[in-house]
């Protein structure tokens, strides 16, 4: 038995792993600004196909373009759309932005078509590691190193770059950095892409571990909201915290207890939020308060 | 007092007019319905998934439905087929759109439900509204079983006559059995039928997982399958979750190490996939490549293929053989009356398959054989996934023997009415 609970624990925190790549982004988008985006699972789910398309075209080499094509129509988006929203209701944000998330995935049926595509790892990352009991395919933990470097990659530009401080002081005070003389709409523009661009990571490395079909938006999307709430609101560190931490309850449930299994992170999420209101590393912000 | 009295009376004078007025704009609009229904086109519903994991299904069902319509020119009984297709995102919203499609669009029938859950909740209003239903893609037994009623039909063949096809096959592998199943109605049919069926052949449950729908995510089962080391899985997972499953079960080295057997599968659940990650012996309603099709089925598939550069998927054909019998039993009652339609589909037979295949009167089950496939070693064709193993019966007598007696479908049709 403990074999087994070892292995599902392995295999939980590399799931907890993609879950925080796509509430990363997510928790970005809110905790800067201020927006509920809905629409999140939607370009999780543009870059998986924008991923599939490239890799098609192209081969593996043009797949990293994905993210970067899913930025620019996110940052369109934000231009056209999501700027209206700031400083006004946030269930405004959240009713459009569901909005968005469905023309999107009506949009990816348009072009791709309602049927889902193929779409296997490649070639030199298929396979299989077995360390005593633990079993992992070789693409998992793939994965999991990509996904460990996105954060630290972004973690170290929110933190020691000036486009960074600019982006963190401006989800705090933003007339005070707009009266230093920083074009405050093309820096949120420039958040919103990149909240985007998060969720096209997320869902370029998916694509060959789940099911590349419209509908796999709603997959993401779930688990991306439940992860921000359980990490408090806007905070990149509790996302991750609280990533790792479903990834581990899901899988354990579905050993342990396997007819909770749907419900096993939202109860989990219960009972944070009964605890702390705030989430686990949740602060308090004045902006949203 | 007396005033207040007047006043009162004098009110309730001016309710009942208002209520009466009500009820005859009401009987009027039903009049002009049924008027219109009379001397302009004739409304036919269709409510199949056009969004969510099954969307995929749901074209294919619809694109079926519609070739029907296209072969008789778009005509049934000398007037114009008008097609209201609505959505089926879940049970309680296909319900609702059942009830547009009668109350605002006066359809004479429809064909339609692709999940059982779905299908479950449209037979109430079919019932209560007195509309011809024909079922096309849900398998749970209740359908035609305990839930039966006299104006809902249906094509798919039940889960035990689909499971009973696998059996024999799936007991040479040995008597270890784990069972994933959608938890859901056809899922709980199929664990609970399977269960039975496997307690007959002295076989052992070594384990159970009933899914939540749309799991993205299936590497902790399959590591629970692994660690268990069943003989076979017998599977009940649909549309999406069956391909993710197998996405999975490929990519962690099982395919090929665990037999694998499904029922009620649609073949865009392993073109969703692609070849490296499909495996697994299925019973499916019917094939596109199967060497029994006859000229009929040939011709469907043709016609399919030619309009949309892919062949016709089962789901395709359950649309296909829906709306046809729908259409043929409008033109064949020569009415557009609920009552006439019944009947009209309980005497219809499909003369252009195979098998004979017909509605039971007394359950509006559709009885024909279903077919057991096995996804081929080596697929060299971007469509053709399978190998016809063999069909559930062959004769009728074999197969009304397998969709079971009165007793053993327990349903109790009310008279029409």
């Amino acid at each position: 038995m403990f074999e087994i609970l070892l292995s599902q624990a392995a295999n939980g925190i590399v799931l907890g792993f993609l879950y925080v790549l796509i509430a990363a982004g997510l928790s970005i988008t809110f905790g800067l600004l201020g927006v509920i985006n809905f629409a999140h699972g939607a370009f999780f789910a543009l870059g998986a196909y924008f991923g599939l398309t490239l890799y098609q075209l192209f081969g593996w080499a043009a797949v990293p373009f994905a993210p970067i094509i899913v930025a620019l129509i996110g940052m369109v988006v934000e231009v056209v759309l999501i700027r209206r929203l700031y400083g006004k209701e946030p269930l405004l944000s959240l009713i459009v932005t569901f909005a968005l998330a469905l023309l999107i995935e009506a949009l990816i049926r348009f072009f791709w078509g309602a049927d889902g595509k193929p779409f296997s790892p490649p070639d030199f990352l298929s396979g299989l590691v077995e360390v005593g009991p633990l079993l992992m395919t070789t693409y998992r933990l793939s994965v999991l190193v990509a996904t460990v470097i996105t954060l630290a990659a972004l973690w170290m530009f929110l933190s020691f770059t000036p486009y960074g401080r600019i982006l963190r002081a401006g989800s705090r005070d933003p007339e005070m950095v707009e009266m230093l003389g920083i074009p405050l709409p093309r820096v949120l523009t420039g958040v919103f892409g990149l909240g985007c661009a998060l969720a096209a990571i997320a869902g370029v490395l998916a694509g060959p571990l789940w099911n590349v079909a419209p509908s796999m938006s709603a997959s993401a999307i779930m688990p991306a909201f439940v992860i921000v709430a359980i990490g408090g609101l806007g905070s990149l560190r509790g996302a991750t915290v609280a990533g790792l931490l479903v990834g581990l309850v899901s899988a354990l449930t579905i050993q342990l207890y396997p007819e909770a299994a749907g419900a096993a992170m939202y109860l989990f999420m219960f009972l944070i939020l009964l605890i702390r209101p705030r989430g686990l590393l949740g602060e308090r912000w004045e902006r949203f308060e | 007092m007396f005033e207040a009295n007047k006043r009162k009376t004098a009110g309730m004078t001016l309710s009942r007019i208002f209520s009466h007025s009500v009820v005859g704009a009401m009987l009027l609009a039903a009049g002009m319905g049924a008027q219109a229904q009379d001397t302009g086109p004739i409304k036919v519903g269709m409510i199949f998934p056009k969004q969510g994991p099954s969307a995929a299904i749901g074209e294919f069902l619809s694109r079926g439905a519609l070739l029907a319509v296209e072969e008789r020119g778009g005509k049934v009984g000398g007037r114009d087929i008008e097609v209201v297709f609505l959505d089926e995102p879940n049970a309680q919203q296909a319900q609702q759109n059942f009830q547009k499609l009668v109350e605002e669009h006066n359809v004479v029938g429809v064909v339609g439900g692709n999940s059982s859950a779905a299908a479950l909740a449209m037979t109430g209003v079919a019932m209560r509204t007195q509309t011809p239903l024909i079922v096309a893609g849900a398998a749970a037994r209740e359908i035609t079983g305990a839930s039966c009623n006299p104006y809902t039909f249906r094509f798919q063949a039940t889960v035990p006559v689909q499971l009973a096809g696998l059996m024999p096959i799936l007991r040479k592998n040995g008597q270890d059995v784990y069972f994933i199943t959608a938890a859901y109605a056809f899922g709980q049919d199929i664990l609970n039928t399977g269960r039975a069926l496997l307690k007959e052949a002295d076989g052992k449950e070594v384990g159970v997982d009933e899914v939540p729908l749309n799991t993205a995510d299936y590497s902790s089962y399959v590591l629970k399958i692994r660690s268990k080391k069943p003989d076979s899985v017998i599977g009940g997972l649909v549309g999406q979750d069956q391909s993710s499953f197998l996405k999975t079960w490929n990519a962690m080295g099982m395919k090929g190490r665990i037999p694998f057997y499904g029922i009620a599968v649609s073949d865009t659940d392993f073109w969703d996939v692609g070849p490296d990650a499909s495996t697994g012996i299925y019973t499916k309603p019917w094939y596109y490549n199967d060497p029994d099709n006859t000229e009929g089925d040939r011709a469907f598939v043709k016609a399919f293929m030619d309009k949309y550069d892919r062949p016709p998927s089962d789901k395709a054909y359950a649309g296909w053989l829906s709306m046809r019998s729908l259409l043929d039993s409008i033109e064949a009652a020569a009415s557009t009356d609920s009552k006439d339609i019944v009947k009209a589909l309980e005497s219809w037979k499909d003369d252009k398959g195979a098998f004979p295949a017909f509605y039971r009167d007394w359950d509006h089950q559709l009885i024909r054989p279903s077919v057991v496939v096995e996804v081929k070693d080596k697929i060299a064709d971007k469509w053709d996934y399978f190998d016809v193993l063999q069909h559930t019966s062959q004769g009728l007598e074999d197969t009304l023997a397998d969709f079971g007696t009165k007793e053993e479908v327990g349903c109790n049709m009310a008279a029409l009415s």
